[in-house]
């Protein structure tokens, strides 16, 4: 039989459950969705489904493939109703048979999570009043709640009929944009990296805008603790890729724009392929080392890239243009700069909307810089300070002795020192001959110990005081995630302490393969 | 000390705001460059950051930590940010 397929006639779920038997099958999950009499306030009194056949036949054998794959089940198969049904009938019926029950429940909830994400079918609801209406299509706007282990993009497959085309006559009617602007947008390739707090402001208005190709790089999942300033996300999506959710949001506020999502973190391999293609690159990424390999990226390729970052209630914000007569990131900051010394939005807190302020001119100033039209000078510095309202221009000059403006013009990009090490466990690290140095605070320290002996040396004495650090000696930082331990590590290399090494990805990556 | 008195606005950014519970102020001092006069400010508040992770700006201007002071002068004590 076909794995997905429509029935005009009522279901039989006896002779369909039949179909699943099978030897090797030691379980048998289904799921039957039935008309029911109310829907959103109003009594429902029956229903009429409509689907766009053809497509929503290809779409659904995907899913239930991919069911098989992901799960490993043995059998599955979907059948959905299309015509007119009674309340009590059955409209859509999922079956799973596989060696063990688990994987036929996940298998089973994927299918109809998915059917009903992806799969183009309406909805006409007949009331008790005698009115009726044809419930939206959802599919788009609201991605399937279930967990994604894959960075799949799915594409939404409309009838032509069924929605209106994307429309801009509200910015054409700019004088300094006009039909020529717009032009350029649609010609345009937007790079965004980080999918967060400034990512989804700056996605909204690019793909609002028509930005022609956007691509969106975030290897992070939905958590729950991002929504207060990721408000285009959902709770149920928690868990999901970012990239992911935000590419389909993308394709659902505009589907002209061509979108590309990357699940991966950008790092000194892939950058230059994942900005390849793009004529401007935007930084929404949350910490320093994916900040200073794209200002590295600009520099060696001479594309420009919109910086942004945010803190508490203030943010940066700094055009580099790649060339060698401006400033850039390390012309400003020349010291090495590394996660953990100065705080993230998880340790310092960050209030909603400021990352939203800050993405909305991170967006403002590409779609100006896109068209052309006046914006940030590549020598200066944008700071804002929510709290007070004050804003500061400050003028940053092109360093000569800047060591990224050097290492851009010369022939072979030195390797970055190991500073980091990986082990499976933390005998394997005392094995390995390190004694450990937690340079996390007291409080981190008393609620989550280092099992056997470690020296305790918090960031903020290790900032001002690492007298009791022997300068040869064999040390192994360790911090939560590894972040302040990086930073820590590459503090006390400065200082000569040449064989300490930080724990990477912290004891959380240790907990998370144990 | 010879130096004169010099009035100047401070303004604190990000970790230093925080740490300093103010967004600017107007201080007396004798120092004669930004470097003495952060060492003044560090005795009276918490400041973790050394130097030369800061960046000082005067008068809206990326400057250097021994360019000399004037009366009147604003000045910015600004750490990178990397929040998103």
């Amino acid at each position: 039989m076909n794995t997905f397929r429509f029935s005009t006639g009522a279901l039989d779920t006896g002779a369909l459950q039949r179909e699943m038997r099978d030897e090797r099958c030691g379980g048998f999950a289904s799921f039957e969705g039935w008309v029911r009499n109310h829907n959103e306030g109003h009594a429902v009194t029956r229903l009429e489904y409509e689907a766009f056949v053809e497509l929503a036949e290809k779409e659904g054998a995907r899913i239930v493939e991919e069911a098989r794959v992901k799960y490993g089940v043995t059998r599955a198969a979907c059948v959905h109703r299309v015509g007119s049904l009674a309340l009590g009938d059955v409209a859509v019926w999922v079956g799973v048979s596989a060696a063990h029950r688990d994987e036929a429940f996940r298998a089973c909830r994927f299918i109809i999570d998915e059917v009903k994400h992806r799969v183009p079918i309406w909805k006409k609801e007949h009331y008790v009043n005698g009115d009726s209406g044809w419930v939206n299509c959802e599919r788009c706007a609201m991605p399937a709640a279930h967990e994604h282990e894959h960075g799949h993009d799915h594409a939404h497959h409309h009838p032509a009929h069924a929605q209106p085309s994307p429309d801009y006559s509200r910015q054409i009617a700019l004088r300094e944009v006009g039909t020529e602007g717009q032009a350029r947008l649609r010609g345009s390739s937007v790079l965004v990296v980080g999918a967060g707090g400034l990512g989804v402001p700056v996605l909204q208005y690019l793909a609002g805008a028509g930005v022609g190709r956007i691509g969106i790089v975030d290897a992070d999942r939905l958590e729950p603790s991002n929504l207060h300033r990721q408000t285009w996300y959902a709770l149920g999506e928690c868990g999901q890729e970012k990239s992911s959710l935000a590419a389909a949001r993308v394709r659902a506020l505009n589907p002209d724009v061509r979108v590309e999502a990357h699940a991966l973190r950008l790092d000194a391999h892939n950058a230059e392929r994942l900005c390849a293609g793009h004529d401007l690159i935007l930084d929404c990424s949350d910490n320093f080392t994916t900040k200073f390999l794209l200002n590295e990226l600009a520099l060696r390729t001479g594309k420009p890239v919109l910086f942004a970052s945010v803190y508490q209630y203030e943010g940066q914000l700094q055009l580099v243009r790649g060339d060698n007569a401006t400033a850039c990131l390390r012309c400003v900051w020349p010291e090495a700069t590394r996660d953990g010394l100065i705080g993230n939005c998880a340790e310092a807190g960050v209030l909603g909307p400021v990352p939203g302020v800050f993405g909305s001119l991170q967006a403002l100033e590409a779609l100006k810089l896109l068209m052309g039209l006046p914006g940030i000078k590549p020598d200066e510095m944008l700071i804002f300070d929510l709290v007070t309202l004050s804003t500061q221009r400050l003028r940053a000059r092109r360093m000569p002795e800047c060591e990224a403006h050097r290492r851009a013009t010369s022939p072979a990009p030195a390797a970055p020192e190991e500073l980091e090490m990986h082990f499976d466990s933390l005998a394997d690290a005392r094995n390995a001959g390190f004694v450990f140095v937690d340079v996390r605070d007291a409080r981190e320290r008393a609620t989550d110990p280092i099992p056997g002996e470690s020296l305790h040396l918090p960031m903020s004495k290790l900032l001002t005081d690492a007298t009791s650090l022997e300068l040869a000696g064999r040390y192994l930082l360790i911090c939560a995630t590894g972040k302040r331990s990086g930073a820590a590590a590459d503090l006390l290399r400065s200082q000569g302490f040449a064989e300490c090494r930080s724990l990477g990805g912290g004891l959380k990556r240790l907990k998370a393969s144990a | 000390m010879n130096a004169p008195e010099l009035s100047i606005r401070v303004q604190y950014f990000a970790l230093l705001r925080e740490q300093a519970g103010r967004s600017d102020e107007t201080v007396t001092t004798r120092a004669r460059d930004p470097r003495e006069l952060y060492a003044e400010l560090r005795a009276r508040y918490p400041f973790t950051l050394p130097p030369e992770m800061l960046r000082v700006a005067i008068n809206t201007e990326f400057g250097e930590w021994t360019q000399p002071l004037k009366a009147g002068d604003a000045v910015v004590f600004i750490p990178p940010v990397a929040g998103g």
